[in-house]
């Protein structure tokens, strides 16, 4: 355990040099600035709060990941999730990426998939987390989270595969 | 398929960072420094607070509790002494008071019942200061647990291990115990059963050597533990157990050490317990009393 101090400093480190990536986490799940801004307030707010749940200092990063992912989700939730884009996401598509339609095709082949799905593929290849890390933010043994990598890239492949076929 | 994780990653990276992050982000932070050290009073204030409440919330269990024992022997027994609930949609705290009756020792008795029950009412007034703060703040997730169960009651020996379960956003568990012997009345420390402080070595050591072999005959299990001298991974800093580490005796008289869940290993490998040889540990042992060969 750590003192307070000690604790709020290294919190404090964390949250400032991953903030962009807990910003773009949030944003992965609820797909709108301001929805997002507000998980990154409250899961500052509940790492605060919940000092005493850090057992291992050192693992503080995968922590802080877990309590984003559980406000997201909790978020996600309350509000019956919608597909919305907001317009600055339809503008970042739209700008300059050359085959800006497959790439929305593949986005929603992945936002389909079950929130568990994509909780192991978003931490574990866009935020380049080892396979373990993922396992302490989602609470799950590192054999279930190989399995879930595994079977969300086969879905993946098939949804993907699907789609062209249909475009043939 | 790499190309299209790739891919999708790139989208992912793309995803603008805006402009007031680093004003939301710097506010939540300066707002819980502040805060925190605004808080202490509420907290002594709330607690003396649920004493009244309590009242209200406590189980039949209270009474059921002195009434269950039977006159004629004193056996000394742990009970639940009270109970704390609130249930409320995403927010649940179910803590339970163990209070140990009958110790002759009424020093003893009065001491760690003290002790069980001020822990629960600390938790419960930190539980519901959270919950308000939570629900000013759209809501969410809260729940904590706390019981207790009795690892050893035979005619020497009552272990007793209370733990606490917190859910907020993540889980986290911590188990205390508390290792009473009935014959002469006493409470028993770590450092109380061995001669010097030899112990934390030996047992140090042993423990070591435990997490290794469990990792090698089974891959599903991770301790932070050292592989060899080769292994520089950070999160691998396992070295010793504390002077108090958690500890308590079990039915068969061996000593038992515990680790919190987080402490050496992640957290699905939960709270992790070790029973300790008692060779190992024979050499500095004050007597053999309590661990038994």
């Amino acid at each position: 355990m750590l003192s307070n101090k000690k604790f709020e400093n290294s919190l404090v480190q964390c949250i400032t040099e991953h903030k962009d990536n807990i910003y773009r986490l949030a944003y992965s799940y609820v797909r709108n600035k301001e929805d997002a801004l507000d998980i990154v307030q409250d899961s500052i707010h509940k790492a605060f709060a919940s000092a005493g749940s850090l057992k291992n200092p050192d693992a503080i990063k995968s922590w802080f990941y877990r309590i984003v992912v559980n406000t997201s989700l909790d978020f996600l939730r309350k509000h019956k999730r919608v597909q919305v884009v907001d317009e600055e996401t339809l503008e970042a598509y739209s700008q300059g990426i050359s085959d800006s339609y497959h790439n929305i095709d593949l986005e929603r082949a992945l936002d389909e998939l079950p929130v568990k799905y994509r909780n192991v593929v978003v931490l574990r290849y866009f935020e380049d987390l080892k396979i373990e890390e993922v396992s302490e933010v989602l609470n799950e043994n590192i054999n279930t989270v190989k399995t879930r990598l595994y079977q969300a890239l086969r879905v993946l492949r098939v949804k993907l595969n699907d789609e062209s076929a249909m475009e043939v | 398929m790499d190309n299209n994780i790739e891919q999708l990653k790139q989208n992912y990276m793309e995803i603008p960072i805006p402009e007031e992050l680093d004003f939301v982000v710097k506010k939540a932070i300066r707002k819980n420094r502040v805060k925190r050290t605004n808080m202490r009073w509420v907290i002594g204030t709330a607690a003396a607070v649920i004493v009244f409440v309590s009242g209200v919330n406590s189980s039949p269990a209270f009474a059921n509790a002195f009434s269950n024992i039977p006159v004629l022997s004193k056996i000394v027994e742990v009970v639940t002494f009270r109970e704390f609930k609130v249930d409320e949609d995403t927010y649940n705290a179910h803590l339970k008071v163990p209070a140990v009756t009958n110790l002759e020792n009424k020093s003893l008795e009065e001491m760690l019942n003290n002790k069980y029950l001020d822990e629960n009412k600390k938790l419960y007034a930190e539980f519901q200061l959270e919950m308000d703060e939570m629900k000013k703040q759209g809501g969410g997730h809260l729940g904590i647990d706390t019981g207790y169960e009795v690892k050893t009651d035979n005619d020497q020996i009552l272990s007793i291990g209370r733990y606490e379960v917190n859910t907020v956003g993540s889980s986290s568990t911590t188990m205390k115990y508390d290792t009473i012997d009935k014959k002469n009345q006493v409470l028993i420390s770590l450092p109380s059963l061995f001669k010097d402080n030899a112990y934390i070595a030996l047992i140090s050591e042993n423990i070591k050597q435990q997490m290794l072999d469990q990792m090698k005959s089974d891959p599903d299990k991770t301790y932070w533990v050292k592989k060899d001298d080769k292994d520089t991974d950070p999160m691998n800093d396992y070295q010793s157990i504390q002077k108090d580490q958690s500890f308590y005796i079990n039915k068969d008289g061996k000593l038992v050490i515990s680790f919190d869940k987080y402490e050496v290993a992640p957290g699905y490998m939960g709270i992790v317990e070790f029973v300790i040889p008692t060779d190992v540990i024979a050499s500095d042992l004050v007597s053999s009393e309590y661990i038994k060969s």
